[in-house]
């Protein structure tokens, strides 16, 4: 076991296209700076085409890496073949040896190793069943479902005691509930083995309940590395706010006007007033204008004596064990969730309340947080 | 009232299998049944005669039948060697990377079977002369590449697309070195589309005329262009002629009868199924 450091490192694809445009090929990853402490899970999450698995790539050693410096634990890999990184690498579409059956393919790697047969044969039946596959180990792969390739995938990765777990998108090819039990089984696996990990994800959702750490990626580059409750709690620009979440955060253009000498944000076409929490007061003044976030959970409706702003309900969901009613705030939509039990319709009027304690400042132009004075 | 409709389905499909099995064979058999007649019952439309062995013995014993034969399988074995050495690499750059005009080259490739052969053979009849190719293995072999190449291509490139390059990546990882994952990982799985796109190569190559004709004849003669020679220019050896066209498809159906069960399933599926 070994963590992760990750310096300066850039990635630029060579183009493949015309000559004329090759200058203005632009980095896939851009100046990626990232420690991994030993037996941490770190996602990496981020839209499709961020960098990510090319990042990921770039420890395994399956691609080259432009500029920078990657080490697991004290050795620098830049020029490690893959095999000689010590590092498991489970893969988003399985990529199981076709004519292997499962024992054969989580055997693989030791095979070629020249493992000792008796020894690959201890470690298989000792994986097998952390991986509930003992009882599919004479199968062929195309009987498998997606979830038994996912395990056997898995399973093929850790086999080896790698000192650096790699999963690239590992639930991605499977349906809801497939999905769900392996998220909980990954994290009872890695909690078992206590792996440093490196998990490639868009789902934000996997990267909340399974990481000890997120680096949050957009553009090729990082945006924000820490905790799930820092990246939920304290994001540092609207991209952070608007990508972690479901719903996501609500992020309105706002004006903040005073009134009485008090701070209120207001919106275009809408008259809906909210009051600017205190500790904004120093960088905040009158027609200021900025982006203002907040989570759907923060968004209340009002009781019957509450002083909330009245507004019509543009649309109404009913999830089961939430309720989500859309807003119209001039031509921006402000979700809320409720666990009110009321069924409403498009049309009806309630009392809008919001947390003011909750709301986050982002720059108009950057997107970058505003935050208080300290 | 269900299931019989369903038996006249089946009758109906057979019947139709029939029809068209004989239409496709009747020609076959009515060269059969000419090779084993004697050059006076050839023109009878009777399936009464005397059979004969004479035209099988006059063509297999007393004439170069044989040096026919092996020139052919020369020419167009080494044809599909060729093609295989060259168009398998060429295949898996087509499939797996990225680089300037790809698509423009692929479809170049194609293109080669498009043209007829009548229309490029007269300058490469000069060509050849020029280049002292002419009349020779080699020449031959290079010119066949225009009518296996481009199959063999098209068909092992469909494979190797197939082929998750995240096997690759695991076998990188696993510790296999890029000839390792070549030989031991891919080969394998694009074997049934090889090994058919080889053999339709190999009959293409074993029929093609045209260039043998022009580009080849005095010392090398393919059985294509040999069994002309029983067409004298008095008489015409039906009989001979037949022989030869019967035993010049043996070696194709010897071929195809030992990989039958790649043969359907390399053209209809892909390497990774499921």
């Amino acid at each position: 076991m070994a963590g992760l450091t990750l310096k300066n490192v850039f990635k630029r694809y060579e183009n493949s296209g015309k000559k004329k445009n090759r200058q203005q090929n632009d980095y896939a990853v851009k100046d990626l700076n990232l420690v991994c402490e030993q037996g941490e899970f770190v996602a990496f999450l981020g839209p499709s085409g961020c960098g990510k698995t090319t990042t990921l790539r770039m420890i395994a050693g399956l691609e080259d890496i432009t500029k920078g410096e990657i080490y697991i634990g004290d050795r620098l890999v830049n020029h490690l073949h893959p095999k000689d990184r010590n590092i498991g690498l489970a893969f988003e579409d399985y990529a199981m040896y076709p004519p292997l059956d499962v024992y054969g393919n989580v055997a693989f790697n030791l095979r070629a190793k020249g493992v000792d047969k008796g020894e690959i044969d201890r470690r298989v039946r000792e994986i097998a069943p952390l991986m509930q596959i003992d009882d599919i180990l004479d199968k062929m792969p195309v009987k498998l479902s997606g979830g038994q390739k996912q395990r056997v995938n898995i399973a093929r990765a850790i086999i080896r005691e790698p000192e650096l777990l790699l999963m690239d998108e590992p639930l991605s090819h499977l349906d809801g509930k497939a999905r769900q039990s392996m998220r909980v089984e990954i994290k009872r696996l890695i909690n078992k083995i206590k792996c440093t990990t490196v998990y490639v994800t868009h789902d934000q959702l996997e990267a909340m309940s399974l990481a000890d750490k997120i680096a949050i990626i957009n553009f090729g580059v990082l945006q924000q590395f820490g905790t799930p409750a820092e990246v939920y709690d304290d994001p540092v620009n609207e991209f952070v706010a608007s990508f972690i979440g479901e719903p996501p955060m609500n992020i309105l253009e706002t004006t903040i006007i005073k009134e009485d000498g008090t701070f209120f944000f207001t919106f275009a076409n809408s008259n809906l007033k909210i009051a600017v929490p205190g500790r904004y007061y120093g960088v905040v003044s009158d027609g200021f204008r900025c982006k203002m976030g907040v989570r759907p959970m923060d968004v209340l409706v009002g009781g019957d004596g509450s002083k909330g702003t009245p507004e019509e309900i543009a649309t109404f969901e009913n999830l089961g064990d939430e309720r989500r009613i859309g807003i119209r705030v001039g031509d921006m939509l402000l979700m809320l969730i409720t666990e009110d039990e009321k069924r409403y319709r498009s049309g009806d009027i309630i009392k809008l309340e919001v947390r003011e304690e909750k709301t986050h400042l982002f720059d108009i132009e950057t997107g970058n947080r505003i935050r208080e004075l300290a | 009232m269900n299931n019989g409709k369903k038996r006249l389905g089946y009758a109906a499909q057979n019947v139709l299998l029939i029809v068209y099995a004989v239409f496709a064979l009747f020609p076959l058999i009515w060269m059969l049944i000419i090779s084993l007649k004697s050059d006076a019952q050839v023109f009878t439309t009777t399936f009464v005669f005397t059979p004969t062995l004479a035209n099988y013995k006059e063509v297999l014993l007393r004439s170069d039948y044989t040096s026919y034969m092996i020139d052919s399988l020369i020419i167009s074995g080494g044809a599909v060697v060729v093609s295989v050495l060259v168009g398998v690499p060429a295949a898996y750059a087509l499939a797996r990377y990225n680089f300037h005009r790809k698509e423009d080259l692929a479809f170049q490739i194609l293109s080669f079977k498009f043209a007829p052969e009548i229309l490029v053979v007269l300058p490469l009849f000069m060509i050849y002369q020029k280049l002292g190719l002419y009349d020779t293995y080699l020449g031959l072999i290079w010119v066949y590449q225009l009518i296996s190449m481009p199959l063999l291509i098209w068909v092992v490139r469909g494979y190797f697309e197939d082929i998750s390059v995240e096997i690759e990546y695991a076998a990188q990882v696993d510790g296999y070195t890029w000839y390792q994952i070549f030989f031991k990982m891919l080969v394998p799985l694009i074997k049934p589309g090889l090994v058919s796109a080889a053999l339709l190569a190999f009959i293409f190559a074993w029929n093609s005329f045209t260039f043998p004709l022009i580009l080849a004849g005095r010392d090398i003669q393919p059985i294509t262009v040999a069994i002309t020679k029983y067409l004298g220019t008095d008489t015409a050896h039906y009989g001979q002629l037949a022989v030869a066209a019967t035993v010049s498809a043996v070696p194709a159906m010897i071929f195809a009868l030992c990989i039958q069960k790649h043969l359907v399933r390399g053209l209809s599926f892909g390497a990774v199924k499921g």
